[in-house]
């Protein structure tokens, strides 16, 4: 499907609420200052995910939640893994090193972080399109962000060719960054631009 | 001097040695290395589904069938003896499973599949396949020698 700029500016928009729902339940959760940027909207065949995404083999903790609905999708949430580990000490309240590889403690900390997040876009999405969208269980990988990734694009079905992204970044002191990206399944994107009247 | 070509995801590329072929963190996806240890020529594609399904058009290296034809013809051009190619493969994770669910759908299990079949098929002995278990991988093949070095975050590194 064919996206005009004026709908990727509606997107854009989107984006931008839902990012400000989510820096705020972060900086609530974190009680430190959470800041975002502007979300960026591609519309590109996912050959060229590694473009926007940079080094593909950088490890990162990934939060995926399967976005059911009429209009589904797959919404990720990644965050550098010292990003990550940084996140689980401030909910924990501690300075003690946390193994995000092996830590349940840290992992399932992570799942709901990355739950709260999530649920943050899929709001603002719910709220301009009137379609109401439920988020799955999280699931919670850490490794190299091109090997979760490719699983997530792979997994159930096949994508179309060209995928759209909505990403945005938020960051914190110190050191906090994090990115969400959302795929809407094949005929998703066409029913929340018709539900917005785009 | 060698260079390293890298190999993005549902991509492929040949070289020549001294040069190496990269393609970084592959979760379900395979990377399939062939080489012409004689002639020191070869390539690897990304492959990420197991077929194309007869469907054409599209990105025709991103499926294991049609990467095989497009990498076998590369190489060929090169001046590689189809009998003496060897393969190696690496991938094929399962980087995911959701609580309570049954994993229905290993694709990183039929991405494997599908390469062996296609290799069979043309006759390539397949010496190497590191592939399932639930990480990513990055490899680096080196056409001359045919070694292929896999990086894991956690699973350490080795040369096979």
């Amino acid at each position: 499907m064919k996206i005009t700029q004026f709908q990727l500016d509606a997107l854009r928009e989107i984006g931008n609420i839902g990012s400000g729902h989510a820096a705020t339940a972060l900086s609530v959760l974190l009680q430190r200052r959470i800041d975002m940027s502007v979300p960026k909207v591609w519309a590109i065949p996912f050959e060229q995910v590694s473009e926007i995404i940079g080094q593909l083999d950088t490890p990162q903790a990934v939060i995926y939640v399967k976005v059911e609905g009429e209009a589904s999708g797959k919404a990720v949430f990644f965050f550098p893994v010292e990003s990550a580990e940084i996140v689980v000490q401030a909910l924990f309240g501690t300075s003690e090193q946390m193994d995000l590889y092996t830590s349940e403690m840290a992992q399932s900390a992570l799942k709901e972080v990355g739950n709260i997040l999530v649920s943050s876009f899929i709001m603002a999405l719910t709220q301009f399109s009137g379609i109401p969208l439920q988020p799955s269980v999280p699931a919670l990988a850490v490794d190299m962000i091109g090997a979760i990734l490719d699983a997530i694009f792979l997994e159930e079905g096949v994508l179309d060719e060209t995928v759209l992204f909505i990403d945005t970044q938020l960051s914190g002191t110190p050191k906090i960054e994090g990115q969400f990206i959302f795929l809407p399944d094949a005929g998703s994107l066409k029913k929340l631009l018709g539900a917005m009247g785009l | 001097m060698s260079v390293v070509i890298s190999v993005g995801m549902a991509d492929y590329k040949i070289a020549r040695a001294p040069d190496l072929l990269l393609t970084a963190g592959l979760g379900s996806c395979i990377g399939i290395c062939i080489h012409d240890p004689f002639l020191k020529v070869g390539g690897m594609a990304h492959i990420m589904l197991p077929t194309a399904n007869g469907s054409l058009g599209g990105n025709l290296a991103k499926y294991a069938d049609t990467a095989m034809e497009l990498l076998l013809r590369d190489i060929a051009g090169m001046g590689a003896n189809k009998s003496r190619l060897r393969a190696k493969m690496a991938g094929g994770a399962q980087m995911f499973s959701f609580p309570g669910k049954p994993p229905v759908l290993k694709i990183g299990d039929r991405n494997a599949e599908a390469v062996e079949k296609e290799l069979k098929k043309y006759g390539i002995p397949l010496l190497v396949a590191d592939v399932g278990g639930s990480f990513g991988r990055t490899i680096h093949f080196d056409v001359g020698t045919g070694a292929l070095r896999i990086r894991t975050i956690n699973q350490g590194e080795k040369v096979v």
